[in-house]
């Protein structure tokens, strides 16, 4: 026996002096009450008669000191905490980690999920540990991360809380000197584990065909128009998969393909029968146990030519790449020039700007001065762009990194966008309203042009001023929308719960689906798609329940001061129901 | 006389006596006054039996009638007629002084209405304080006028000592008494055993009637907790624990010990009668008539 809350000589010390106290307090004798009788022959006679005969009689003074003392031992060594860990385990500490990688909503045999066997395993390590084991409780997506505490039924409802996430897992950070860690998983997504990891495997192979890619893109041989490729793969038994590829104006394409063991099926599909909107692609296999990656979503936009009005002294460059543009319908003319006009849906400004701020968006070159632009507060030599947003739609992939530029404005960027900076000011901003973009320095004075992303970048303007994009691609779990303060909705009308974080939207999207963020006139389309190999490969295990896994299970339940408290009162009671009676004493 | 004695035998006490001796006359109706037969042959008016005459003889009594008949003289025999005497053995030892009230007023009482009783009837009354010996001895009683001297000498009774009632028996028996009606009241705590006390009594061939007194509070003792008991007859004491199966024990063992006197009296056909303190003395008294022995 150990004790938790003292040493054990203090606890020898205490046991000690609590059965001195209650065996001084029954050696001090109780003063009997003194009454006269008429004559004791009677009692005489019942008493010798029971004394001579009872054994009870004789033991009885003992057995009531051996009641009290127990009693008192009860309760005084239960503020110790003691701990017999044949009875109630070791005082440990225990990690639990559960692995809620999207592989683990793989349906098994018995129709129960992976997780749904993992969440059973977990509980019942919780049974396994002692009174005073702690336990804590962790994710691979970094969702759930419980404190230590020997409350089972609080951990247990924490586990019922838990669901397999469609986050990228990774395993926590765990210290394994201090706490036995289990890790509960199939071994399908994270495939490398501390060594100090006892690993539970809930894994069951299982048929699953899914879909592994699944986007929409331009054809390149025809410029307004779009393809949608779909590749799935066949993780389980041979068999035959359905294709269909379902558009909002109820135009579908099916198809069926015979899929041996690891086949991989790619094909595209002309969509210029579609009309816009969100296309749904499914694959439907016979005992497919993971649904997730059964369907995946793309938006399919119309693209239409922007016209747009380059106002320009003369930039070769930038005309020529304009030019180039098959999306654009340009037109050329003079500061000087410069008339507003109904007809253009974007301005391109380079070193001019008017006095007052265009009604459709206008790209910016150089920081030339206008009220409604920001001022310029000196000349930058040099600037290195140090950071960039990736996310921000005028910038994906665009790659700025090694962008040359000999000098640029330094300007306050208050209220603005900044997507691309150095250290001493910013490069490219975005305004939203009025809509506008703004490089603080001019092509003359950059090699930006000549990079490979320069058109790119055009592109990406002219289409965030104007046209519908291709939807972001995003992976379930939480997604995240380079627009801030917009309101996310399902493809069917329905809000979801979002919230702003540094400049973005952020929501939760359990399952593959269309959303769209909206903010005003600006809406960004996000699909969300498990479409992962890694994932849809369920049967890709890379571990079995380690031996050292299993656990001894204990009977108590509870710490054992509780049993000697909950024994002690029992005693008391018969103490107090004998005494009553004058059985004991 | 003392205010207890004032309570103990007040009118009320007085005016149940009278109420008990018209009782008593009622009860044993057709009982010549202080004519109470004895084994003797005398000179009494009750016919009792015949003999020969044998030289000596009283002429008086030769029964002319049967000379004619039979030719024979034949002594016509009458039975003695003599006064009763009652020997009232009042147990004083200091356990009658328990029970509220306590049990030697009780047999005060009850011992006062026998005596009147028996002096009404003309017989001859003699009270015995006793314990560990006769403690007081009162000269023998006759005619109702004579009560009161009875009750002084009731009062004058104190509790005391233990209870040896053979020794004192034993004592009282030796000198040369009348046979007659031993009437012994006591609670019947005797350590050394009642039997062989009242078979001193049986032995000089006295009627004897046993009026066993108790308490409730020695029948039902409504004891609880660690108690000390003392002996109220010698102060030995006695350290216990008072528990319900203790007090059962207890019970049974009061029930044992007057069923064990109730059974000796029984054997021996002595009168036996058994009350508690709270009883009604004339009831007990009545009780006494109806067992017989009083009034033959």
């Amino acid at each position: 026996m150990t004790f938790l809350a003292l040493t054990a000589a203090q606890a020898g010390l205490l046991a000690a002096t609590t059965v001195a106290i209650i065996i001084g307090l029954y050696l001090l004798k109780l003063r009997h009450r003194r009454v006269l009788i008429s004559s004791s022959i009677l009692w005489r006679r019942v008493l010798d008669e029971r004394q001579s005969h009872s054994l009870w009689e004789k033991l009885r003074r003992i057995i009531s000191i051996v009641i009290a003392a127990t009693i008192a031992l009860l309760i005084a060594l239960s503020l110790a905490r003691p701990e017999i860990e044949s009875l109630t385990g070791k005082n440990e500490r225990i990690v639990i980690v559960l692995d809620t990688s999207p592989t683990m909503n793989t349906n098994t045999s018995d129709g129960k999920t992976r997780w749904q066997h993992a969440a059973e395993r977990a509980k019942s390590l919780l049974d396994s540990g002692g009174p005073t084991t702690e336990f804590r409780v962790l994710d691979t997506a970094e969702v759930t991360a419980s404190a230590f505490t020997t409350d089972r039924n609080e951990v247990r409802k924490l586990i019922d809380t838990m669901s397999s996430k469609s986050a990228e897992p990774h395993f926590p950070r765990v210290d394994g000197r201090a706490a036995q860690v289990y890790f509960i998983s199939d071994g399908v997504a994270i495939h490398s584990t501390p060594s100090f990891v006892k690993r539970i495997s809930v894994f069951e192979p299982a048929n699953n065909v899914g879909i592994t890619a699944f986007e929409i893109r331009s054809v390149p041989s025809t410029p307004l128009g779009y393809e949608a490729y779909l590749e799935i793969q066949n993780f389980g038994q041979p068999t035959e998969a359905g294709l269909t590829l379902s558009g909002p104006g109820g135009q579908r394409i099916i198809k069926t393909v015979r899929l041996e063991t690891e086949q991989t099926y790619k094909d595209v599909f002309d969509l210029s029968q579609f009309a816009e909107g969100g296309i749904r692609a499914t694959v439907q296999a016979k005992d497919d146990a993971f649904p997730m990656d059964d369907v995946a979503f793309a938006y399919l936009p119309i693209k239409r030519k922007t016209r747009t009005l380059l106002v320009t002294k003369g930039n070769r460059y930038l005309e020529t790449a304009l030019k180039l543009d098959n999306y654009v319908e340009l037109s050329v003319t003079e500061p000087a020039s410069y008339r507003e006009s109904p007809n253009i849906d974007t301005y391109i400004f380079d070193k001019f700007a008017p006095n007052a701020p265009p009604a459709r968006p206008a790209l910016i070159f150089g920081t030339p001065s206008a009220p409604w632009l920001k001022p310029v507060a000196g000349e930058i030599q040099k600037p290195e762009i140090t950071t960039w947003s990736e996310d921000h739609p005028i910038m994906q992939y665009v790659s700025v990194h090694d962008v040359a530029i000999e000098r640029a404005a330094r300007i306050d960027a208050d209220n603005l966008t900044v997507v691309a900076a150095s250290k001493q000011t910013p490069l490219i901003v975005v305004s939203e309203k009025p809509k506008w973009v703004m490089l603080t320095f001019s092509l003359e004075a950059s090699d930006f042009a000549f990079h490979v992303g320069f058109p790119v970048f055009i592109e990406n303007v002219l289409a965030w001023f104007n046209r519908d994009q291709l939807a972001l691609k995003r992976s379930p779990g939480i997604v995240d929308v380079p627009l801030a303060n917009a309101q996310v909705q399902t493809i069917d009308g329905k809000t979801v719960p979002s919230e702003q974080q540094l400049g973005k939207t952020i929501f939760l999207a359990n399952e593959p689906g269309l959303f769209a963020a909206l903010r005003g006139d600006t809406r960004v389309h996000v699909a969300v798609n498990l479409a992962n190999p890694t994932f849809s490969d369920v049967n890709r295990s890379i571990f079995k329940t380690d031996r050292t896994a299993a656990r001894q299970q204990f009977w108590l339940r509870r710490e054992l001061w509780f049993y000697m408290l909950l024994a002690a009162v029992v005693l008391i009671s018969i103490e107090w129901f004998t005494y009553h009676r004058r059985i004991t004493l | 006389m003392s205010t207890a004695n004032v309570t103990l035998f007040d009118d009320e006490f007085l005016k149940k006596l009278e109420y008990l001796n018209i009782i008593s006359k009622r009860l044993f109706a057709g009982q010549l006054r202080a004519e109470r037969r004895t084994r003797k042959r005398g000179t009494g008016l009750e016919f009792a039996d015949y003999r020969a005459y044998v030289a000596g003889d009283d002429f008086r009594h030769l029964d002319w009638k049967a000379y004619l008949r039979l030719n024979r003289l034949i002594l016509k025999l009458f039975e003695e007629e003599e006064d009763l005497p009652i020997y009232f053995f009042v147990d004083s030892s200091q356990s009658m002084s328990y029970g509220n009230p306590s049990k030697l007023d009780y047999a005060r009482r009850v011992c006062a209405a026998l005596c009147y009783i028996g002096l009404a009837n003309l017989d001859r009354v003699n009270v015995i304080s006793f314990a560990n010996g006769i403690k007081s001895e009162m000269p023998p009683q006759r005619g109702k006028g004579r009560i009161f001297k009875i009750f002084r000498f009731l009062m004058e009774i104190t509790p005391g000592g233990e209870t040896h009632a053979r020794a004192s028996f034993k004592t009282y028996c030796t000198e040369t008494r009348r046979r007659g009606l031993a009437v012994v009241i006591s609670d019947m705590f005797d350590g050394n055993g009642f039997e062989s006390a009242l078979d001193i009594l049986r032995h000089v061939r006295h009627d004897i009637f046993v009026i066993h007194i108790a308490s409730h509070e020695e029948i039902d003792p409504m004891l609880r907790g660690e108690l000390q008991l003392v002996d109220s007859e010698n102060n030995v004491s006695r350290e216990i624990t008072i528990t319900p199966s203790l007090l059962a024990a207890y019970r049974a063992e009061f029930n044992k010990y007057c069923e064990a006197i109730e059974s000796y009296c029984g054997k021996y056909q002595l009168g036996y009668a058994r009350t508690v303190t709270d009883f009604p003395f004339e009831e007990l008294v009545l009780k006494v008539f109806r067992q017989g022995r009083f009034l033959k």
